[in-house]
């Protein structure tokens, strides 16, 4: 049985990825619940966003704050195009689940492709140090993609929430045609919030290639937590999928810390069932 | 204010307008009646550019707007009230007319106007944070006419308001209906229940089948043998 | 279409034994090898398809039961040294175990089951592989075969395998083929168009997509025990990968997920190219190239080829278009023990007593009582939000009731599924009417009719099928689809359905809204009609008129409660009735 310093610090480690599955799972839910298209191709861009960074990085010299400057707004229109191609295509519900799935697998040759099935880790000496709190070691580069992952989400929550732009994607997300007629015009809407999922997904891929490391496979291997995430958070809920993230993390890193780092996958998928099993109303 | 000329209209595969022609003037209040499958509520998307108009033009103030698409409609002072309502029922009342309120002008005189509709239909103030998926139907239909308000409409497409509501609600939509008029919107009537509709309008127009088929006043239709047999018959 | 199935059946069988021959012509082991990757795909994309294509179940996870059956043999070969042929059922049930975990837990969901199931199954070969490498199952360097002794089959090693690839492909398309003849896969189908819809006519849903999926793993799982052997050497990695997901899910999509034969024409034209690419490199190109046709193929062919191929087919030899043979109407069978309308009258068909409903903090039923008599029919009407289509939703259990007995000629049907309810004899139509969109108008009222209270095979209730399109008058739509019909068409086509359950009890949910005066009077007789077959009928109407003429007594709801019941005349006539729903205006 691990000390309580161990179990301490790695909640504390657990609560900060969480902020970093939060953010990978904000284009998922966010186009799950308002734009009704199951979109994890946003995913498959973190990643792709990742391999950037790696490779602005390492053969370049590039540091990530510029790489992020420059994948970021390329993201977001990307983004966008992305989401002008599958309304072009009229493909909703599970047929959009269909398409996306064969763009993952696309990007993911790509990156097979380009940068072989090796392990590849961002060797990068920015900001190594951690910040000491009592007996806990709070590492700085994961408290800052925890805080920004937080902010983001609470200011698209935000966004969404009290926002005529906001209420409007809300809206025609319940009824289109209706929602036109008074005005809104869903296609223009739909590009912009499909440009932030995905430049969400870019600031999600900087902050994994800078703290994990990065493999072609480790992308399906990460796909269960963020299916966890967007779906115990609630469709189309920002600051839930944050908490979810959160709360996902927790428990994977006392799983981690308790039995076997390699079962943490298991712990998701595991909340998951349970969740399901339970059925509560939200869901 | 509205004028089509020859409008066809598909509904998928088949053509549910023939060559249709209607106007309401300035200040008007129009019904089409019909019975149902004749392609009323065709028209009413047709002209809310709802649905694409494949042949025919149709004229708003004197510019063609055929081509255009439903969000400019409303900003060139179009309002509907549709059928069954159609809020967007996990939002709030207050939500739900919020976003009634597009147009530039209409936004700037948002509050008043939104105090207004809360003057015509208290019971809305007291509930306007509540979903508007909980209300009544008959309050479900308070807040699709106060959401067409809020956009300052200067035609009204109003579709089959008497629709699943009980009879004594049923007179109180209507009043407002004609309140609504006389405050000098241009008013669409697409309306299943005749007798209500005859009493309210100066003009109507009956379709069938996807044509008119009879144009008059009140009085001369409800005389309208075809009419009479078909739909005051079974109301007599 | 009957000349078609059979040419498919034909060609199936011929090709199957010429196959089979063929290791006693020794060609070279090359060919034997490639046909056999051919028949892996078939059984693989075929197995997929039966609860994926057939109920629209999309599952993402069949690799999880191929690499459960790979690691079952592996497992049972070299640790516990079983013979080789006993570890192919056993992988089968293994495989059959994992699904039926899953679809326990995601078949019961209500909202969002196809969505949910489809990125489940995803992440369950991800968990499946993870757990597989850190238990002594693989634990990481995989698991050598090679040694494990064959049985003989055939001239040698690879004509064996090849044997055994040949039987399971045989054994997929052909359960594929009666699944898609039965009972079963009518309710797949039906389930595959409107699963809510279905489960009311009686389909019991979740049992049917427990054994389709079941019966899918077991196949994959058994094609992966032959396939361990095939490679000889397993790992992780290469067992679990994201290949076997994409792949049948285009073979099927490409092939026709609607059809038996569809994914194995879809799994022969895609491996047969896939195999062209031999070298490590291009295997990868070869994926993206999968899932980018997948893609176009989504857009461009939605219904898969061999439909659209038998289509052309069917055009150009100038074919009639299929089942266009006219059905002979069978007059209905009687149920047994049916009393004649008008015997023991004075016990209530239908009992309901303090009948109470809420959701959340809606009280949508607040105890509501009333009984229905045979042959009779009774209106119900009330304002809207008085709970009659909840009250309708709660009788055919649609919704669990909170509390209150609903009581079915006695006999309590309060707490029981849906489909169980529809099988002791109610039906009921829906307001905006609900058809299966792919089935035709027969075969719509052939499924109310299989699954009603007189259950039938599909095959023999075909007749009666049509007997009852007649009544309503539809007897010439019987070969279109509901897409085809108008609004009139398809409110009576759901008659039609309703009748051919032969319920005890029949509830009409606005059946008259939308329709002209004389149509009304159509349905109207027809009502009547229907209650002179037997049935007793509740009937839910805002056209007051057309309640009055129509009904035998009335029930009137306000906010849940009956606050009137009696004569028609004499309950429109009470206060309380007048204050809450007509206005005085009518009085």
């Amino acid at each position: 049985m691990p000390s309580w310093t161990l179990l301490g610090q790695a909640l504390i480690s657990g609560v900060l990825i969480g902020g970093l599955y939060g953010l990978l799972g904000l284009g998922l839910t966010l186009s799950w619940g308002l734009l009704h298209l199951i979109n994890i191709a946003y995913f498959g861009l973190a990643f792709l966003g990742a391999y950037l960074t790696f490779e602005l990085g390492t053969k370049h010299g590039v540091p990530p704050w510029y790489a992020a400057a420059l994948i970021v707004p390329a993201f977001f229109v990307l983004g966008a195009a992305l989401h002008w191609m599958l309304a072009r295509l009229r493909v909703t519900g599970l047929v959009s689940l269909l398409v996306t799935f064969s763009l993952i697998v696309i990007i993911e040759t790509a990156i097979h492709w380009t940068w072989t099935a090796d392990f590849q880790r961002f060797e990068h000496h920015y900001l190594k140090e951690s910040l000491r709190l009592g007996r806990f070691f709070i590492p700085t580069l994961e408290l800052m993609a925890f805080g920004i992952a937080a902010v983001l989400s609470v200011v698209v929550w935000a966004w969404l929430r009290y926002s005529y732009f906001g209420k409007a994607v809300r809206a025609a997300a319940q009824d289109p045609a209706i929602a036109a007629a008074f005005g809104i015009d869903h296609k223009r809407n739909a590009l912009l919030l499909s440009g932030v999922c995905a430049a969400a997904a870019a600031i999600a891929g900087v902050f994994i290639a800078l703290t994990t490391t990065l493999a072609p496979a480790q992308m399906f291997a990460w796909f269960g937590v963020v299916f966890a995430v967007v779906i115990i958070g609630g469709l189309g809920n920002p600051l839930g999928a944050l908490v979810a993230g959160v709360l996902i993390g927790m428990a994977e890193s006392i799983a981690m810390a308790v039995i076997a780092p390699a079962w943490a996958p298991v712990v998701a998928f595991s909340l998951l069932i349970l969740l399901l099993i339970w059925q509560p109303r939200w869901l | 204010m509205l004028e089509a000329q020859g409008l066809n209209v598909a509904y998928g595969d088949a053509t549910a307008l023939w060559d249709l022609s209607l106007t309401v003037g300035k200040g008007e209040i129009v019904s089409v009646l019909g019975p149902n499958g004749a392609g009323k509520t065709t028209l009413v998307n047709a002209v809310a550019r709802l649905l694409p108009i494949r042949g025919g033009r149709l004229m708003l103030d004197g510019a063609d707007v055929t081509g255009l698409a439903a969000q400019e409609m409303c900003g060139r002072g179009v309002g509907l009230i549709p059928e069954g309502r159609r809020l967007f029922v996990k939002m709030t009342v207050e939500e739900n007319l919020e976003l009634g309120s597009f147009r530039r002008a209409a936004r700037d005189a948002r509050n008043q106007t939104r105090e207004r509709v809360y003057d015509m239909f208290p019971i809305l103030r007291e509930r306007r944070r509540q979903i508007a998926g909980t209300l009544s139907g008959g309050q479900q239909q308070m807040v699709a006419i106060g959401r067409a308000l809020m956009a300052q409409p200067r035609l009204l497409l109003i579709d089959e308001p008497s629709l699943g509501l009980a009879p004594v609600v049923v007179e109180q939509v209507f009043e407002t209906i004609r309140a609504i008029h006389a405050s000098g919107v241009s008013i669409l009537l697409i309306e299943q229940n005749v007798t209500r509709a005859l009493a309210v309008v100066q003009r109507a127009y009956v379709l069938e089948g996807g044509r008119i088929v009879a144009e008059g006043r009140p009085r001369d239709l409800a005389a309208h043998p075809h009419i009479r047999e078909a739909y005051l018959g079974a109301e007599a | 279409m009957k000349r078609s199935r059979h040419a498919g059946i034909a060609i199936v069988a011929v090709a199957a034994v010429a196959l089979l021959f063929l290791p006693a012509a020794r060609i070279p082991a090359f060919y034997e090898s490639f046909l056999y990757l051919i028949f892996y795909w078939i059984a693989l994309a075929t197995s997929w398809n039966i609860l994926s294509g057939y109920a629209h179940y999309l599952s993402f996870g069949h690799g999880a039961f191929f690499g459960a059956g790979v690691y079952t043999t592996a497992t049972l070969t070299t640790k516990y040294d079983i013979a080789f042929l006993w570890t192919v059922p056993a992988a089968a049930a293994v495989a059959a175990l994992l699904a039926a975990g899953i679809g326990a837990v995601v078949f019961r969901l209500d909202r969002l089951r196809g969505e949910l199931f489809a990125l489940l199954t995803l992440a369950v070969a991800f968990v499946l592989a993870t757990i597989v490498l850190n238990t002594p199952i693989d634990g990481g360097p995989g698991v050598y075969l090679s040694s494990v002794p064959l049985p003989k089959f055939g001239v040698g090693p690879t004509a064996t395998i090849y044997l055994m690839g040949l039987v399971l492909a045989v054994i997929a398309v052909g359960a594929a083929y009666f699944i898609a003849r039965s009972r079963l896969g009518l309710g797949l189908f039906a389930i595959h168009d409107d699963e809510d819809v279905a489960e009311a006519k009686g389909v019991p849903t979740f049992r049917y997509k427990m054994i389709a999926f079941a019966v899918s793993a077991a196949i994959a799982g058994a094609v992966g025990a032959v396939h361990a052997v095939y490679v000889g050497y397993v790992t992780v990695g290469g067992t679990f990968d994201i290949n076997v997901a994409v792949y049948v899910v285009l073979m099927s999509v490409l092939g026709g997920m609607r059809h038996w034969l569809g994914p194995a024409v879809g799994a022969t034209v895609i491996a047969a190219s896939l195999y062209a690419f031999t070298s490590g490199d291009q295997v990868i190109i070869g994926r993206a190239i999968v899932a980018l046709g997948l893609i176009l193929v989504i857009v461009l062919l939605p219904d898969g080829v061999v439909p659209t191929a038998l289509a052309r087919w069917r055009r150009w030899l100038r074919l009639p278009p299929a089942k266009a043979a006219a059905v002979a109407a069978a007059p209905p069978r009687m149920a047994p023990g049916e009393a004649v309308v008008g015997a023991d009258a004075a016990a209530p068909v239908l009992a309901c007593a303090d009948v109470q409903k809420s959701f959340g903090g809606i009280h949508a039923l607040r105890g509501v009582s009333l009984a229905l008599h045979p042959g009779e029919i009774l209106g119900l009407v009330g304002p809207n939000g008085s709970g009659k289509t909840t009250l309708i939703n709660v009788i055919t259990g649609q919704y669990r009731r909170d509390s209150g007995s609903i009581a079915l000629a006695g006999r309590e049907i309060g707490g029981l599924a849906a489909h169980r309810i529809a099988a002791l004899g109610v039906a009921r139509t829906y307001q905006i009417p609900r058809p299966f969109a792919h089935l035709t108008a027969l075969d719509n009222v052939v499924l109310a009719g299989s699954f009603g209270r007189l259950r039938g095979d599909p095959d023999t209730m075909r007749g009666e099928a049509q007997y009852w399109l007649e009544f309503a008058g539809l007897g010439g739509h019987a070969h279109r689809l509901p897409g085809e019909l108008n609004l009139h068409q398809r409110k009576f086509l759901e008659l039609a359905r309703a009748l051919a359950a032969r319920p005890r009890i029949l509830m009409l949910d606005e059946v008259l809204a939308g329709l002209t005066p004389n149509e009304i009077e159509t349905a109207i007789a027809l009502v009547r009609r229907i209650r002179d077959t037997g049935a007793a009928i509740v009937f839910v109407e805002h056209n007051m008129r057309a309640v009055l003429q129509l009904s035998d007594r009335l029930v009137v709801l306000n906010y849940g409660q009956v606050i009137a019941a009696g004569k028609p005349r004499d309950v429109v006539r009470e206060p309380d009735v007048i204050a809450a729903y007509l206005g005085s205006a009518n009085a």
